[in-house]
């Protein structure tokens, strides 16, 4: 069991706070510019970068999994579609939620 | 799928008991929530690596006060390596990686095993085992999951299980006010209706104890008369808990016939058998 490197949910306002951790956040895929670097929307409707090499065509919502590169920038490693239709509610109270009264359970 | 003598043999030739005399030989009275049927919870890979090892038996483990057999987890699959009898692999929740191995016996574990690739997203029901210091799950269950919401779901029943077993075990730890009063305030200002015997009828509690057993059990686990030598006076108790002596020592009666209280320096100083 390795508890070592965790990836923290979260979404754009806490984003800021894990700057050079490991950190996952789901985003709705805006667009993508073939280089590499895919524009999304957070689960707080805010814009996050997403830099490093999608695996194909993406879905409607991705969940990246990497390390958080700057205040609205991700460095992906792990790409999961997450399809087309997703809570992002849910997920942002999950990214609040783990990172405020049960940050123990998670980091 | 798995009878309990299968998983027992894996851990180590047989000298573990089986599932249902751990529980039903298990003294502790603070993991006697799960005691008949454990249930399946769901976790976190951080919460299994917090988990306390109850020192009598390697391979049960309590989160939150409560005995863990079955665990649920949702993760990624990684490092996945096939053998001729298992398959294992590790689960990385997000919050931590976690060995696990699948038996494979029959034509469904294999098929179930096939369709598990490496980065996927997995939703699992295993085993928890400690073996030579080690933690690792041995997963009876598992299935890719198709519905990402599931990811979130997860995650809120493992903080919704970890807040309700919590609770209990701050509210015997610190109140003493009788069943159905939650309020001290209420009970001190009216002390005739702290207690009241159609209040407790009909009243049981997860060990069958009666209302003011319990709360006289409750009273002497406590921290505070846990930590004294020659136990509790039941004057003292019958004080505290507003209730007649009599009823006290009726109470006391029982619970020492049950084993759980014993007297002390005389016949009127009482203890938990807990401590």
């Amino acid at each position: 069991m390795d508890t070592s490197n965790p990836a923290v949910f979260v979404n754009a306002e806490l984003l800021r706070l894990h700057v050079g951790r490991r950190v996952r956040a789901v985003i709705q895929v805006m667009r993508s510019d073939g280089g590499g670097t895919v524009i999304g929307r957070s689960t707080d409707d805010q814009q996050i970068v997403v830099k490093g090499n999608p695996p194909g065509p993406l879905t409607t919502f991705v969940e990246v999994i990497g390390i958080a590169d700057s205040n609205q920038s991700i460095r992906a490693e792990i790409w999961s579609k997450f399809g087309d239709t997703i809570d992002t509610y849910s997920y942002n109270r999950i990214c609040l939620l783990a990172n405020g009264d049960y940050k123990h359970l998670f980091i | 799928m798995f009878g309990s003598s299968q998983l027992d043999s894996f851990s180590g030739g047989g000298f573990m008991p089986s599932q249902s005399t751990q529980g039903g030989s298990d003294p502790s009275r603070t993991s006697a929530k799960s005691r008949d049927n454990p249930p399946l919870l769901p976790l976190t890979v951080k919460q299994i690596s917090q988990a306390i090892q109850s020192s009598d038996d390697k391979s049960n483990f309590v989160v939150d006060g409560v005995d863990v057999n079955n665990v649920r987890l949702v993760g990624m699959a990684f490092k996945k390596s096939e053998r001729v009898t298992d398959v294992s692999f590790v689960i990385d929740d997000g919050t931590g990686r976690i060995e696990c191995t699948r038996w494979v016996n029959d034509a469904v574990d294999t098929k179930e095993m096939e369709e598990v690739s490496d980065g996927m997203y997995v939703r699992v029901h295993g085993h928890l085992k400690g073996f030579q210091g080690k933690t690792q799950l041995v997963i009876f269950a598992i299935r890719p999951i198709t519905d990402y919401n599931e990811v979130a779901t997860h995650f809120l029943e493992c903080i919704y299980v970890h807040h309700c077993n919590r609770k209990p075990q701050i509210q015997s730890g610190l109140s003493v006010s009788t069943p159905g009063q939650t309020d001290v305030p209420a009970a001190v200002s009216a002390p005739s209706s702290a207690y009241n015997s159609s209040q407790f009828s009909g009243q049981l509690n997860i060990d069958g104890l009666k209302g003011i057993e319990k709360i006289v059990i409750d009273y002497l686990e406590q921290p505070s008369s846990l930590a004294q030598e020659k136990g509790i006076h039941r004057n003292e108790i019958a004080q505290q808990l507003k209730v007649p002596l009599e009823k006290i020592m009726e109470a006391i009666a029982s619970l020492e016939l049950e084993g759980l209280i014993y007297s002390t320096i005389d016949e009127c100083h009482y203890k938990s058998t807990s401590a």
